[in-house]
């Protein structure tokens, strides 16, 4: 995984990319999906597209399965455009939301059932699906139909049947909505091992963000049919955008800020919900009086009832609420004006004497460069 | 037993044997001097239908008309419900409306219509003349042709309906799968589509076979002269002939050989079910 993903193409610009999505815009009759999207994913990486529902993630999924038509601009698959084939004659797999699984075959045909399009010879087929069958687990199951297996076993079944044409890239839709919380982790890291192993080019749909986080080379936050921001997980999270970026992926507290200045700590702010000055170490390009926003993740406030010693970046409020999660605790505090933060602590001491409680008076504390200022 | 009823009834007089009275057949129970009645069972009518060829050819015939007409309307029957499936869903209930629509009017009236159409100096033939397909009328009415454009048309409804229900609700992400995994459309059709529809085709078809089998009506209305079928056969036995124990035996017959599909079609819904 690190030795595929430490070679990040998208940073060497002699490589060339695997799926170029070029100018591609779609509409169903006045409503448009997609608006004039470009989109470079590279060989082997596990792209995933993020975004709330509706946000067009799935039409360019579908666009580029060949299920829908682009209404404007090309798609090329390894330098050729694939835009005019129709699904059938493309060299791409998708596996289904809903597995799509053929009720009425075996686990054997369902896997063979592209292969057969093929005209492959029967023997060939058989060592194929066996190979599948292997890599997913399922040996036993073979001769089983889909409605005998389990949520896990179908989509397991469903993987192995777009993966036995060995396409050239493979397309996944939600693959993991249907499975529970444990199930959806554990293959989250099988699939990681099968795209390693088998060096497809995997693009992932998914709605959920730490499930794109875990997976993913790269991701696209996609929002209204536009694509907000492409970068790899970690910049996703800890440099996010705009706003809506930061507040789509994981947990963060944003604040209103009115920009002060430069000085040798960095980007100086004044904030409403705070007495003391803000600092950012993230130098933005603005002038006095802009309006902007910085974006603190709830595990980078520090809280405690001491006042901190530096004079800068401070909050104070009392502690409305706390969450309890075995490996840390999240503290809801209320601001003097009525707003309220996260803050997330890890309970490394287990005896701790829990000298944070409801109603304490508490001072919220991060370093400069833990903030991030967002524009817009 | 509401079902069974009648059966034994139509059973009793099929063993009786024909005499000039109300109702013109024998008793089955004789109640003389002894306590237990005797039974006087005759298989005198079973007998008789075998020695007269007449009554095997009509059931042959009759078998033969059911099979090609049910061929017919699954064959019709399928492309317009899937078309139906297929359509916008703000079409499909006007689609399925004028499906249903002709139940409004009375099926013998329906049939008589046809009679209109189908005649020498019927509709179609006026039509066809006029605009100089054919300058002498075709001979329609009176044939085995009327018969199965009559069947076919009674009966489609019952056909387009099951196959329908069963269409409607297919999976479309199925055959977006097949088309992702190579499959050319057609192909689809025929590996997907088709064996997914299964059910919904016995369904329709029995429900059109089995009543087909014993059709009067329209054999009698459309149909020639040398249009054997079982049903009309039947008619005539009990209005003209009035012989009860014949008429009887021929549908007691009729139901064993339509047993075996009825078995057939319950056995497929079981399994559809399971």
């Amino acid at each position: 995984m690190s030795e595929l993903h430490s070679v990040n193409p998208w940073l060497d610009p002699s490589q060339k990319p695997y799926i170029q999505i070029e100018n591609v815009t779609k509409k169903f009759g006045d409503f448009t999906a997609i608006d004039n999207l470009n989109l470079d994913i590279y060989k082997n990486e596990f792209f995933s597209l993020l975004g709330p529902s509706g946000c067009g993630k799935t039409t360019l999924l579908r666009m580029l399965a060949g299920f829908e038509k682009v209404t404007n601009g090309r798609i090329l698959l390894d330098g050729e455009d694939i835009s005019e084939i129709p699904p059938h004659l493309r060299p791409i797999n998708m596996m289904f939301q809903s597995y799509a699984l053929f009720p009425h075959m075996t686990v054997e045909k369902n896997i063979a059932f592209g292969l057969k399009q093929d005209n492959l010879p029967p023997n060939e087929i058989n060592q194929r699906v066996e190979e599948m069958l292997q890599l997913v687990e399922l040996t036993d199951f073979a001769k089983r139909k889909p409605n005998q297996l389990s949520g896990g076993q179908s989509q397991r079944v469903a993987l192995a049947r777009s993966l036995a044409k060995r396409p050239k890239l493979l397309l996944l839709d939600e693959p993991l909505g249907a499975l529970d919380k444990r199930l959806r982790e554990q293959t989250q890291f099988e699939l990681m091992d099968i795209q390693e192993k088998l060096e497809v080019t995997f693009v992932i749909v998914t709605h959920d963000q730490e499930e794109a986080m875990t997976v993913s080379s790269r991701i696209g936050v996609m929002d209204s049919g536009n694509l907000i921001q492409v970068a790899t997980p970690t910049e996703i999270y800890e440099a996010p955008v705009n706003k809506d970026v930061a507040d789509f992926i994981g947990d963060v507290n944003i604040l209103r800020g009115i920009y002060k200045g430069q000085n040798d700590v960095g980007t100086q702010l004044h904030s409403d919900d705070s007495d003391s000055i803000v600092f950012a170490t993230q130098e933005v390009g603005a002038s006095t009086g802009d309006e902007m926003w910085f974006a603190i993740r709830p595990e980078k406030l520090e809280i405690s009832k001491k006042k901190p010693t530096d004079q800068y970046n401070i909050l104070n409020g009392r502690i409305e609420d706390i969450a309890y999660g075995g490996s840390f605790s999240t503290y809801h505090v209320r601001l003097d004006n009525g707003r309220i933060l996260k803050a997330i602590r890890a309970n490394r001491v287990r005896t701790e004497e829990h000298h944070l409680t409801w109603e304490d008076e508490v001072y919220l504390h991060w370093a400069p460069h833990s903030a991030v200022v967002l524009l817009s | 037993m509401f079902f069974m009823l009648p059966f034994i009834f139509v059973l009793k007089i099929s063993l009786a044997e024909p005499i000039m009275a109300i109702p013109p057949y024998t008793a089955l129970l004789e109640w003389g001097d002894s306590l237990l009645p005797s039974i006087r069972a005759s298989l005198e009518s079973y007998l008789f239908l075998f020695s007269d060829s007449l009554y095997i050819k009509a059931y042959l015939s009759s078998l033969k008309i059911a099979i090609i007409s049910t061929i017919l309307t699954l064959i019709i029957g399928y492309s317009i419900a899937y078309s139906v499936a297929k359509a916008p869903t703000r079409w499909r209930g006007v689609l399925l409306m004028l499906v249903i629509l002709p139940f409004w009017t009375s099926f013998l009236i329906r049939v008589y219509a046809w009679i209109g159409i189908l005649k020498t100096e019927g509709l179609l033939n006026l039509a066809l003349m006029s605009i100089g397909i054919i300058d002498k009328p075709l001979i329609i009415m009176n044939t085995d042709l009327a018969v199965y454009i009559g069947i076919v048309y009674s009966y489609l409804p019952f056909m387009i309906l099951p196959l329908y229900a069963n269409l409607e609700k297919m999976d479309m992400s199925l055959l977006e799968a097949a088309a992702d995994l190579g499959c050319r459309p057609f192909k689809t059709f025929w590996t997907v589509t088709i064996p997914l529809s299964i059910p919904g085709i016995l369904a329709g078809c029995f429900l059109v076979f089995i009543p087909v089998m014993g059709e009067f009506v329209i054999p009698d209305l459309l149909g020639g002269t040398k249009t054997l079928m079982i049903g009309k056969v039947l008619w005539t036995e009990f209005f003209y002939n009035r012989d009860w124990p014949v008429a009887s035996a021929v549908a007691i017959i009729l139901l064993a050989l339509l047993v075996v599909p009825i078995m057939l079609y319950q056995k497929s819904q079981e399994k559809a079910i399971s």
